[in-house]
């Protein structure tokens, strides 16, 4: 009843209405909802940041070291936040949160000094221009994964706000008390 | 070499992307439609392939061989990955997965082409 009725259409019947956000609907995790498209460009930057990176150590490594070094760091920055936000346990979406963190810092670190001294920059790294030969995605990604892991912070927090009309109905009518949630059944989770 | 396969495929990359986007703004799964879409530029991806690979057994290679090689394996993979990563999800933001896709079929042409000019866009 305190579902907020889509407008059902007649094209309604024939295609799947997609399900309710994850984030109403059901605890979820960083994974699911709009997480399942972060995890995906993460994994996207993943691959290809730690390829190219093994293919210009490998190759050319004195060409330009430090950029290569920093392709290299970036790479494990990519994995670690990709593995992290796969995973959504507490301990993951802290480390997650790091990662972001450390790739937001990065990139604009690595931006700005491989502008203001391009010497040492030779050759282009993930983060080189903030990102600028990769669509500045490399400087929008850690934003929103910051957001997202906000979002999922800020609702663990409220501790389960989000009440079934399953659980609603078992409940006994009269029992308009606090029930305990599951992290105080379970014992606390961080 | 021909550029016509690559132009299809960014072509039909955008079209996919843009197909599925318009799912996710309407608030739908990703249905028969979008992994019909998505074989499609599985197999044009898997021409583009054999084609890069009938050039380099013809003879002249690029100077970053071993970034092709990674691009031709990693090109396949791209459609099949978002499918099943799409699929997973049982939300709206499945089909965002798939648009992801379609945006970096094209992205990967043009980096082909960087990689070997002799591939064209």
């Amino acid at each position: 009843m305190s579902e907020p009725a889509a407008p059902q259409e007649p094209v309604a019947a024939r295609e799947p209405v997609a399900a309710p956000e994850p984030a109403a609907a059901r605890p979820g995790s960083t994974r699911t909802g709009p997480g399942r498209v972060l995890v995906a460009v993460y994994a996207l930057f993943a691959l290809s940041a730690s390829a190219r990176a093994a293919v210009q150590i490998a190759t050319k490594f004195s060409h330009a070291p430090v950029a290569y070094l920093l392709s290299a760091f970036a790479a494990v920055v990519y994995i670690l936040a990709t593995v992290t936000l796969a995973v959504g346990s507490p301990t993951a979406r802290r480390i997650a949160v790091l990662s972001c963190s450390v790739e937001l810092a990065g990139v604009l670190a690595v931006g700005t000094w491989s502008l203001a001294d391009r010497a040492t920059f030779p050759d282009a790294t993930v983060w080189s221009g903030y990102g600028s030969g990769y669509g500045f995605v490399p400087l929008v990604l850690p934003v929103f994964g910051l957001l997202w892991l906000s979002r999922w912070r800020r609702r663990a927090g409220i501790r389960r706000p989000i009440v079934t009309s399953a659980e609603e109905a078992s409940q006994p009518a009269g029992a308009g008390g606090p029930v305990p949630s599951a992290e105080d059944v379970a014992g606390p989770s961080r | 070499m021909n550029g016509a396969v690559p132009t299809t495929i960014i072509v039909a990359g955008l079209a996919l992307a843009g197909y599925a986007l318009l799912t996710t703004v309407r608030n739908r799964r990703m249905g028969v439609g979008l992994l019909i879409a998505l074989g499609v530029l599985e197999i044009l991806l898997l021409v583009e392939d054999g084609l890069i690979v009938a050039k380099l057994a013809s003879g002249p290679h690029p100077a970053g061989l071993a970034t092709l090689i990674g691009y031709l394996i990693a090109m396949p993979i791209v459609p099949v990955a978002a499918a099943f990563w799409g699929l997973l999800e049982r939300s709206r933001w499945g089909a965002a997965v798939v648009a992801v896709a379609g945006l970096v079929a094209p992205v990967l042409m043009v980096r082909l082409h960087q990689i070997w000019p002799v591939i064209r866009v």
